[in-house]
């Protein structure tokens, strides 16, 4: 799942057809004062400018400014650039025109196993939230493009009347179109509401989640994908993240501040449960981490790297199922060069390792891991007869 | 019994180099169970026509590969079931190929990264056929003794570790592969092993859920129970749980889930699989399923490492009411043949090898010249000569030795477009042959008449030095056993218009404190041959000859100097035209003697 921000969001829907109001996205106050030349409605109407980042609450951090002429627009953008909240920088401010309205609706398209759902409330913004029973849906197959006849009942059951129906109904269309085609997984207009210079519905913002995987039939996604937690990458992030679309197999690295149990399996699947135990036996989880898809040993050195670098740890756990396909010996291999990297800048001091995996070329995988003993680690390896999440009970035994 | 894999399968695998390696890995199964192998076709348009071959046992089978489905299925007409390895762009098509062949009852796509739409589209289209779509993003199926479909299973001491060779009671569902394994080997030891396991993939909306599954165990008598492996995200275990609280079923249903570290992290980090994710209001949490599979009745082992103990409890269960007997196990079972490779490693095959080097080896991280690593060569200041010295005479030349043999490359790099190998490159390149080739054709010419007199001319210095000849028994001797001295003599060079080449070179030696007894043999014959007629000089193959051979290298390779220098001058000859663009060239008619008879006619054939 991809989030994409506002602007871009509003961007596709208005691809497909739906009427979005004005808007620029701009990284400095000169860049929007320049733009503010060149564009009518940015002198005419009344402007909004939000901080541009995946943030929640931005009214109340003050990252939202509204019924600001273009001057106070340029100023509200020199206050919020460069703003740090958390982990992130505010690096963009949107900018878009303030739609004089009175009602506001709900509109929104979300993906289920069978197709998807098109959602409609004839009530929007903070009212929708408390009134979730007023929402009313209509289930599509996947395939299956919503007639207006259906749309136009939907909107009867979402209790709009007259001319409303059916607009509601050609608005929900438009979302349909724009979710079917730009493999979205969630669209979601909230508030939708009637400009009342020409009657039309325009969608006022934009919550956008494109499947990341369809990327390659979409050339013209030229956007980046928001983070999807609050906060933005960190750098140790983004590298192994960089490596990871390099690579055959894949490597995953998010770290999680204040932990001190670091995490280096295999799998997918096994992460989450080495994950579970840790937190079940009560520890702190450092990071999540995952390898799997027999990486190439240079990859998984990296994120070695990275996890040994993580601050304040005490055990890193390298766990791991019986693998189908990835080597243990040529990964374990690049994990061990890690190690070796992390001791001779001086980390790893007090650290105990803890091992268990199986798969192909494992007791030689193994052996390789109990010889660092040897070179001085404090290193617990374990084969397959040990179940997949004992190290982890070991590890965090009082 | 199991489901959907059995001895009847017959595979059809759509893909390249993964799907081969993938039927590598069902051999290796079927090997182990005594069966043919199950794999028919290849389905890989760029390699359409040709055939992959796949070992088993100790010989290779050759499989075909086609370019469509139906191609593969007229000719294979028993192939009931594919796999699709096809990259995601292309993985919805390749399925979708297959779903519509009649002959194809089920698909398993292994591609990770499909599209959430086209697993969709792929899912309800399967279903309207009232076919399987497994997957994507499955690690495969496999049927313990009948059907290994992907590398489910692992590499082949697994299969066994696992008991795969023979039915259990157990029945396994899982999303993650890694885990596949793991409970199958759980299944093996705390219990009977397994009849049939399912990966579904990790995906958000997989093309078959558990219940499907299901289904299908609950029709087979053969399995007992059914182990599930679930995750936090989408509502398929709940949906599990539903089926099997609905109606006592006769299946014993286990479960575990994974996701509960999700509690206590920060809202919406996400881990693991693309499915792997909560609903904005908290449905599809592990806790949720967790709780909705304890309510259907299913056992639910607090932890991933309670499972085994659980498992084992239900099979002492099973036995104790007789629903199964201890598993009876083959008196033996087939070994894998084993690389030659790994046999050597394990001191079980002595070979007789086929070449023997001394002086090189570059299977290291760089490599060895007679035992010195290039790049230390390179860093303690050794230059090129000495790697000639060490390849051709495997020995550490001197500095002063190093000198010498550079001026003499230095020297015998060119000698312009008009000599024999020159212009064969160069009529070469003009005919637009490639770079070796046309080197190749230059580098022909050297022989006795061109270039290739060093050897010869080392040879019998030496021999006249070596038996302390004079200069008038050495040309008797050559005159009566070999003909013109090698070495001596120059087609245009004479006493007046001397090689200066030759000059530099003697120049050069002479200047050094070391001895050279060849050379001054070579420059004494000169005397007397030069005096006799003016072009019998000592030429630069002889003088290269003579200095090489007082430096100590061997005669055979002397003329490896000449050829190794004048490549030098071929590349850039070859160059030279490509980068005028030279055109084809032929000889004018005036410069041939046209020596031939005249025309006349033809005799009438007897």
């Amino acid at each position: 799942m991809a989030k994409v921000l506002e602007g871009p969001g509003m961007g596709l829907m208005k691809k497909w057809g739906i009427h979005v109001p004005h808007h620029a996205v701009v990284t400095s106050a000169d860049e929007l004062s320049k733009l503010g030349h060149a564009n009518d409605w940015m002198k005419q109407s009344q402007l909004v400018a939000k901080a541009h980042e995946a943030l929640g609450s931005r009214f109340k951090l003050g990252l939202v400014k509204v019924g600001l002429d273009l001057t106070g627009a340029v100023a509200a953008t020199k206050d919020m650039i460069g703003r740090q909240v958390g982990s992130i920088m505010v690096s963009q401010v949107i900018v878009s025109e303030m739609i004089a309205h009175k009602e506001e609706y709900y509109c929104a398209v979300k993906s289920t196993r069978e197709g998807s759902e098109i959602l409609v409330a004839n009530c929007g913004g903070i009212e929708v939230e408390s009134n979730w029973d007023r929402v009313k849906r209509l289930c599509l197959d996947v395939g299956q493009a919503p007639s207006h006849e259906a749309l136009e009942k939907l909107a009867k059951e979402a209790g709009f009347t007259g001319a409303l129906v059916k607009k509601i109904a050609d608005f929900a269309g438009k979302m349909f179109s724009c979710f079917d085609n730009e493999d979205a997984q969630y669209l979601e207009v909230n508030p939708v509401v009637t400009r009342q210079s020409d009657g039309e519905l325009v969608a006022l913002d934009a919550v956008t989640l494109l499947d990341g995987d369809a990327k390659f039939r979409h050339p013209d996604w030229n956007f980046a994908f928001a983070a999807e937690f609050g906060r933005a990458y960190s750098k140790q992030e983004e590298e192994v993240m960089a490596v990871d679309s390099k690579i055959k197999g894949s490597v995953k690295f998010i770290e999680i501040p204040g932990g001190d149990t670091a995490m280096l399996p295999a799998g997918g699947g096994a992460s989450v449960y080495y994950s579970d135990a840790v937190v079940a036996r009560g520890g702190k989880l450092a990071n999540y981490a995952e390898y799997s898809g027999d990486p190439p040993d240079w990859a998984v050195e990296v994120l070695t790297e990275k996890v040994c670098s993580l601050p304040g740890i005490k055990n890193i756990i390298v766990g791991g199922a019986i693998a189908n396909f990835t080597d243990v010996v040529k990964t374990f291999g690049g994990i061990i060069n890690g190690f070796r990297k992390a001791k001779a800048e001086g980390k790893l001091k007090g650290v105990k390792i803890w091992v268990r995996r199986g798969g192909p070329r494992e007791k030689e995988g193994l052996d390789a891991m109990r010889a660092l003993k040897d070179e001085g680690f404090d290193i617990n390896v374990f084969d397959r007869n040990t179940p997949l999440t004992d190290i982890v009970d070991k590890a965090l035994q009082k | 019994m199991s489901i959907l894999a059995n001895k009847d399968t017959r595979v059809v695998i759509q893909g390249g180099a993964a799907g081969v390696n993938a039927a590598r890995r069902m051999a290796e199964f079927c090997y182990l169970i005594k069966r043919p192998l199950n794999v028919e076709a290849f389905v890989y348009p760029p390699d359409a026509g040709k055939s992959n071959e796949v070992p088993y046992g100790s010989g290779l089978i050759a499989i075909p590969v086609y370019k469509t489905i139906a191609e593969a299925t007229k000719n294979h007409p028993t192939i009931n079931t594919s796999l699709v390895y096809i990259g995601a762009d292309r993985a919805m098509k390749g399925g979708m190929e297959a779903l519509d062949d009649t002959h194809i009852k089920v698909v398993t796509m292994i591609t990770e990264g499909v599209p959430e739409k086209d697993a969709k589209i792929l899912g309800a289209h399967a279903r309207k056929l009232g076919k399987v779509f497994n997957g994507p993003s499955s690690i495969g199926i496999v049927s313990a003794g009948s059907c290994r479909l992907g590398v489910i299973g692992g590499a082949f001491d697994n299969l066994v570790l696992s008991k795969l060779y023979r039915e259990g009671s157990f029945g396994v569902i899982t999303k993650s592969g890694g885990l596949s394994n793991e409970i199958i080997w759980i299944c093996s030891q705390f219990a009977d092993g397994i009849t049939t396991a399912i990966g579904i993939g990790g995906d958000a909306y997989p093309g078959t859920d558990y219940v499907s599954y299901l289904e299908m165990f609950e029709n087979d008598p053969q399995t007992k129970a059914v182990v599930i492996v679930g995750e936090m995200g989408g509502d398929l275990e709940e949906r599990a749980a539903e089926w099997y609280g609905a109606k006592k079923r006769r299946v014993k249903l286990m479960a575990v889930v994974s996701g509960f570290c999700q509690e206590s992290l920060p809202k919406g980090m996400k881990f693991g699989h693309a499915g792997a994710k909560e609903g904005l209001k908290g449905e599809g949490s592990a806790r949720s399923k967790s709780d909705a599979l304890k309510k259907s009745g299913a056992i639910v082992p607090p932890t991933f490492g309670a499972l085994g103990p659980a498992i084992k409890d239900v099979y002492q269960e099973l036995l104790k009411s007789g629903q199964v007997k201890e598993p009876v196990e083959p008196a033996s079972l087939p070994k894998l043949p084993k690389s030659i490779e790994a046999a050597m490693k394990a001191d079980e095959v002595m070979v007789t090898p086929l070449i023997r080097t001394t002086i090189s080896d570059d299977r290291g991280d760089e490599p060895c010249y007679d035992g010195y690593p290039a790049s230390e060569l390179i860093n303690k200041g050794y230059e090129i000569p000495h790697v000639v010295g060490l390849l051709w005479d495997k020995r550490l030349i001197s500095k002063q030795e190093a000198e010498i043999i550079k001026r003499i490359m230095m020297l015998s790099a060119d000698h312009g477009p008009c000599v024999s190998g020159a212009l064969g490159t160069i009529i070469a390149a003009c005919a637009g042959i490639g770079l070796s080739q046309s080197v190749a054709a230059g580098l022909i010419m050297i022989g006795p008449r061109f270039g290739g007199a060093v050897t010869d001319a080392g040879r019998f210095f030496k021999h006249a030095v070596d038996n302390k000849m004079t200069v008038d028994e050495f040309l008797t001797y050559m005159k009566k056993n070999h003909g013109p001295v090698p070495g001596i003599g120059h087609r245009v060079k004479s006493l007046r218009n001397p090689d200066k080449r030759v000059k530099e070179l003697v120049g050069y030696v002479k200047s050094l404190p070391i001895k050279t007894p060849c050379l001054d043999f070579a420059l004494q014959v000169e005397q007397v041959t030069a005096a006799k007629k003016d072009n019998l000089i000592l030429n630069v193959d002889g003088t290269m000859a003579a200095v090489l051979v007082d430096i100590g290298f061997p005669v055979d390779s002397l003329n490896g100097f000449f050829i190794l220098s004048r490549t030098i001058g071929l590349i850039g000859h070859w160059v030279d035209q490509k980068r005028q663009g030279s055109r084809l060239i032929r000889l004018f008619d005036y410069l041939v003697n046209y020596a031939a008879p005249k025309r006349r006619e033809v005799p009438p054939l007897k």
